[in-house]
């Protein structure tokens, strides 16, 4: 049995930052690879997938692999263009994002390769490239099996939920959470005792759907791209403030919450206070959850 | 005549929302109904036309936007007047929406009075019956 990881290859969101203050956390924008028995499922195609490009296709013993998108902002998808497998014949591509039909997924992917933004369109990929029609509810990999939901972030944009084995993986890229949390609370003044009571249920109501959609999972990747100062004038920007998601998870009792997205102004030593402070936050709450700083080249094994 | 009621249908997940639909439109001479998603109004939507059409954008299962996008290419609902109500308020999706034909675009929280005007804006109340 071949080994089974979910390995990082790009964490930084917006664009992709290869200054020497970021490389000890990484470069590359979103993707992650989950291997399971050289079963390929790549989450996201932003520059991180064009090194995992390199690397599969520099082997042979799997040419079929999933590409799921969280959404087509270009941070997302910008390492196609560049991803090799996809001009190499033998190769079976198979793709799944936000769209009511399949052209809808192959146009979103199509017009990022055309001019007079790219100089070879989607038509040179050699790669037999299959798109999933998205009335499917439930997309299965040999062991793995992939579900999606809507989340905040401007656009329609999926969260997914991968069941491997025994462990439930939410990747989450972004995301801004308690968003309505933090609206009712700017203008709770404004509205009477009545309707003051029923936001307060309503916005119970919604956070307890966020936290059902990613209760009890082993590994949580999640959207920490902002300070709380960087949340101050970035609120609707669609990316959540990592005070926010570090107890999002522990309310959701979450076991394992990768830290990801990382805003590109943050550079390493920023990252590490993130991290520290996240720290701070588990401590003072007494809680068993084991959170991470989301790192290129990280790799977790699922077996 | 009851059965001549103006009617207006809200597809929200969120059960408080459709209660505060129902609290705001007591005093109204219409005929609300509401659905918890997408699919649980699909029957009723794949016979009838309401006058007024409120889609949450974030549901379980399907999104507002998409099924909207679906309920287009429904001769019927060609032209339903469609308004999006969320607590996701972001550029985009007001754009989307606006391409979709939506007629308006509310955010979450909205006051009981806010409701009733914009059910009042789009539903003529001097002649309900």
């Amino acid at each position: 049995m071949a080994k089974s990881y979910l390995r990082f290859w790009g964490v930084r969101g917006s664009y992709a930052s290869p200054f020497p203050t970021h490389l000890q956390v990484g470069g590359n924008t979103s993707c992650v690879e989950i291997n399971v028995d050289d079963h390929i499922v790549i989450c996201d195609a932003g520059t991180g997938i064009i090194p995992l490009g390199n690397k599969l296709a520099a082997q042979t013993s799997n040419k079929d692999v999933l590409i799921i998108l969280t959404h087509y902002h270009w941070d997302h998808i910008c390492g196609l263009p560049f991803f090799v497998p996809a001009f190499i014949s033998d190769w079976n591509i198979n793709f799944f994002g936000p769209g009511e039909s399949i052209q809808e997924i192959k146009q979103n992917l199509d017009s990022q390769m055309q001019a007079p933004y790219f100089p070879v369109g989607t038509e040179t990929w050699m790669a037999n490239i299959n798109y999933i029609e998205p009335r499917d509810t439930e997309i299965t990999r040999g062991p793995i099996g992939i579900t999606y939901y809507g989340v905040h972030h401007p656009g329609i944009t999926y969260g997914y939920k991968i069941k491997i084995l025994d462990k439930t993986i939410i990747y989450v890229s972004d995301n801004e959470c308690q968003f309505l949390d933090k609206s009712i609370k700017q203008q709770m003044t404004e509205f009477s005792e009545e309707e003051q009571e029923m936001f307060e249920a309503m916005n119970r109501e919604e956070y307890e759907y966020e936290l059902q959609t990613i209760r009890g999972a082993d590994i949580l990747i999640h959207d920490a791209q902002y300070t709380p100062e960087d949340y101050e004038t970035k609120r609707g920007w669609g990316h959540s403030c990592y005070v926010d998601v570090v107890n999002y998870a522990i309310d959701a009792e979450v076991k394992e919450l990768y830290l990801y997205h990382h805003d590109p102004y943050n550079d390493d030593d920023a990252i590490d206070e993130i991290y520290k402070k996240s720290q701070e936050i588990i401590q003072k709450r007494d809680a068993s959850l084991k959170c991470y700083i989301a790192r290129e080249g990280m790799e977790i094994e699922l077996d | 005549m009851s059965d001549s009621k103006q009617i207006v249908v809200v597809v929200d997940d969120n059960a408080t929302v459709r209660k505060l639909f129902e609290r705001s439109t007591e005093n109204l001479a219409l005929d609300l109904i509401t659905y918890d998603s997408a699919k649980a109004s699909m029957e009723y939507l794949n016979e009838n036309k309401p006058d007024l059409l409120f889609l949450d954008i974030i549901m379980p299962e399907k999104d507002g936007l998409t099924f909207l996008q679906e309920l287009r290419k429904l001769p019927l609902h060609k032209d339903t007047s469609v308004i999006m109500i969320t607590s996701k308020d972001y550029a985009q999706d007001r754009t989307v929406a606006n391409e979709l034909g939506a007629l308006e675009f509310i955010t979450k929280p909205m006051p009981m009075s806010a409701i009733t005007d914009i059910i009042l804006k789009y539903i003529n109340q001097d002649n309900p019956y």
